[in-house]
């Protein structure tokens, strides 16, 4: 077989440790510090929106401390039943936030500055992600996937007091 | 060993004159190589205006294409699509004929798929110049170009489908001769890569040809996007494999020799290009970390296996500091680590390679980052990913090519290189100017400031963010001379350069390599490629594919909301 030089084999030791390690933080990031990525949660018709989950896009409040937010990504804002080009929701800080948006379009992506949601709005599919605002602040939502001459101007703000 | 027999003509060994081409060589070569530099041309100067519009300070208006997002496209689909794959086929023709001392098999078809790709970029410009295909490089559906976007795309793909056929069909002819011996390493390479980028691009041939071409036409009304997605990044990733191993054959079979220095391990560079060749398509879903349509478990998998297609980089990381180390042991370094200063950073052949590992140092450890599952979060589609593949494709790939354009278009043109002080200052600035690039827009990223984004006529950017922004300009300015400088050389070489060519082709014949027989059976290697493809990528479209309703999405043109046609 192929000879392996010792020095060439301490490295590959080496690369398999670090790996290793890697991995090892990756699974904890996961199952100890509770990070998600969004996965399958449904299709929708883009459509005909009406009668699903993100039907009526907008704010509501489901217990004390605890929101839902439904937001329809289009060409080129996000649809929270706020008029406005930069529409704004105000949450108090400890707030949870669950997120459940798709695309009526073309893809559209949705990320919250400062905050571990970043997801792809795709046309065809639900996108959800859960998240909680500890800190007081302004928080920009970016649209960060190209769609079209006004993707500059697709940004949207949550306030949290 | 055989009787030498005769062979039809095309099959025949030939001879190479050592210092300069053979016109046949020349020509074929040639084409591609200045076919490659003319769509270098178009794209790279883009790359710096992105910058300076996407600056606060500046907010300048992008010459020629002042729309933001077409500049954008033609940067990326020029420079990434069509400027690689010229450069590649023409350096692959001259590699696999000068290695294997032969012509190629059928050199007419060698022709024809360059027309074929010729005319395919044509239709592609022609598209982009017209703002007809402002989709970016990705072109993902829902949004729609014109047909002829997608026609040059598919054209460009047959006619590398076509060289990979003469390649294979010279490797073939050789080795009937040649039975049991080792083909020289860089043949190898070549090889694991075009049979790596004939799987890949089933991915993307199948969007084109089913998805997108059919509703651009109007013979269809409706798609799905998340499907598209999957089959894109099925080629995608192995894409930038399909630029980076021509690469890796410069560093590991041609540097040796720019240095006077010797390969430390032949058998495990062959090695790591079979674990490349496996591993570089089962890992796309990296790039979908965060797509809706994706179950956390195909995520996982390709996570892994994005990993271990890591691990050939970190051994060729050995390999070729091995061949540097005894580089540097010949310029008088004694110590354990001044060798690595100890090189020969006078010659730009030599120190294009150097500072394109440099900054691969760089991009493969924001490559590990962005592929680690949950940490992609932080960072997909933020600034942060242009910063890291900026360090790969234009640092590792691009500085290689140039490094191998210093030496081989002399040779095309059988003068010698118009400037090399010109040419040392070019590869410079690029070092310092892509890694001012990439420390900024790094760190702009980590702040949240998105990618492909026109920030000069944005409503909101990051305050924070300014100062790095800014200080990206000044990158810019240095990649805006070192493109500038580069095309000096080139237009130097090719029409006022007065001196002979001196150099040899840095090609090695024949081989002492005491690795396995099985690494050269390419038809066992396609079978665990397409085996690994399937267990790896099939769950994931029955994860996307819609089997209640199929396609239901419509399309859309990039610059209205209303459905197309």
């Amino acid at each position: 077989m192929i000879h392996i030089h010792r020095l060439e084999r301490y490295w590959m030791i080496a690369i398999g440790i670090v790996m290793g390690g890697f991995v090892a933080a990756l699974v904890a990031s996961v199952l100890v510090y509770g990070v998600r990525l969004p996965t399958p949660v449904g299709r929708v018709d883009p459509t005909h929106l009406e009668n699903t989950d993100v039907a009526t896009p907008g704010l509501t409040q489901d217990s004390a401390h605890a929101y839902t937010l439904r937001v329809v990504a289009q060409m080129w804002k996000y649809d929270f039943g706020i008029k406005g080009q930069m529409p704004k929701i105000t949450l108090q800080h400890g707030s949870s936030l669950k997120i459940v948006a798709t695309s009526k379009d073309v893809t559209h992506g949705f990320y919250v500055e400062q905050h571990n949601v970043n997801m792809m709005l795709v046309p065809g599919q639900i996108s959800e992600m859960d998240v909680v605002f500890n800190k007081p602040g302004i928080y920009h939502i970016i649209c960060h996937e190209y769609c079209g001459p006004g993707h500059q101007n697709m940004v949207a703000v949550i306030e949290v007091l | 060993m055989q009787a030498a027999r005769k062979l039809p003509a095309q099959n025949q060994a030939m001879v190479f004159p050592k210092v300069g081409l053979l016109s046949s060589e020349q020509w074929l070569v040639g084409s591609h190589i200045i076919t490659a530099l003319i769509a270098l041309s178009i794209g790279i100067f883009l790359g710096p205006f992105q910058l300076f519009r996407r600056a606060p300070m500046l907010k300048l208006q992008i010459p020629v294409f002042s729309y933001y997002y077409q500049a954008l496209t033609v940067h990326g689909v020029i420079n990434a699509l069509f400027f690689t794959t010229f450069f590649i086929v023409g350096f692959s023709y001259f590699v696999v004929q000068r290695s294997l001392e032969r012509q190629i098999w059928r050199p007419k078809l060698a022709w024809v798929a360059y027309w074929l790709m010729l005319v395919g970029l044509l239709m592609v410009l022609y598209t982009l110049i017209t703002n007809q295909a402002n989709v970016l490089y990705t072109f993902y559906p829902s949004m729609i170009a014109s047909p002829f976007f997608y026609l040059g795309l598919v054209l460009l793909v047959v006619g590398t489908w076509i060289v990979t056929t003469i390649l294979f069909m010279t490797y073939y002819a050789w080795r009937k001769e040649h039975a049991g011996e080792h083909v020289p390493l860089a043949v190898f390479a070549t090889l694991s890569n075009y049979t790596m980028w004939c799987v890949a691009t089933i991915g993307v041939a199948i969007e084109v040809l089913f998805m997108l071409l059919p509703m651009s036409l109007g013979l269809i009304h409706t798609t799905d996007p998340q499907t598209a997605r999957a089959l894109f990044w099925f080629f995608g990733h192995p894409l930038v494999y399909f630029w980076l191993i021509p690469a890796y054959i410069s560093w590991y079979t041609m540097l040796p020799k720019q240095t006077d220095s010797k390969l430390f391990s032949d058998p495990l560079a062959r090695v790591a290009f079979i674990i490349l060749l496996i591993f570089s398509i089962p890992v796309g879903v990296h790039h979908m970390y965060v797509d809706p349509g994706i179950s956390m478990v195909m995520k996982t998998i390709q996570w892994i296996f994005t990993f271990a297609v890591a691990i050939p980089s970190l051994l060729t990381a050995f390999n070729i500091a091995a061949v540097l180390e005894r580089a540097g042991r010949k310029r008088g370094a004694t110590t354990l680590i001044d060798w690595m200063w100890k090189q020969d950073w006078g010659n730009p052949v030599v120190a294009a390679q150097l500072v394109g590992m440099l900054m691969f140092v760089v991009g493969g450890i924001s490559g590990i980052i962005n592929a680690s599952l949950t940490l992609n979060v932080a960072l997909h589609n933020t600034s942060w990913i242009p910063a890291h593949f900026h360090m790969t494709l234009a640092g590792a790939v691009t500085m290689t090519f140039i490094g191998i354009l210093y030496w081989l278009l002399p040779m095309i043109r059988g003068r010698a290189l118009f400037s090399p002080k010109v040419a040392l200052w070019q590869v410079y600035s690029w070092f310092v100017g892509m890694l001012i690039f990439g420390y900024t827009y790094g760190e702009a990223g980590i702040l949240g400031v998105p990618r492909r984004t026109d920030l000069g006529s944005a409503s909101y950017v990051n305050a924070e963010a300014v100062p790095y922004l800014n200080g990206a300009a000044i990158g810019g300015v240095l990649l805006l001379i070192s493109g500038i400088l580069l095309f000096v050389n080139v237009i130097g070489t090719l029409f006022f350069s007065k001196a002979p060519v001196t150099g040899e082709a840095p090609i090695d014949t024949h081989v002492e390599s005491n690795s396995p027989m099985i690494l050269e059976r390419w038809g066992f290697w396609l079978i665990v490629v397409l085996v690994l493809v399937i267990v790896a990528w099939g769950p994931v479209f029955l994860e996307t594919v819609n089997f209640t309703s199929g396609f239901n999405v419509h399309g859309y043109k990039p610059d209205a909301p209303i459905p197309f046609p």
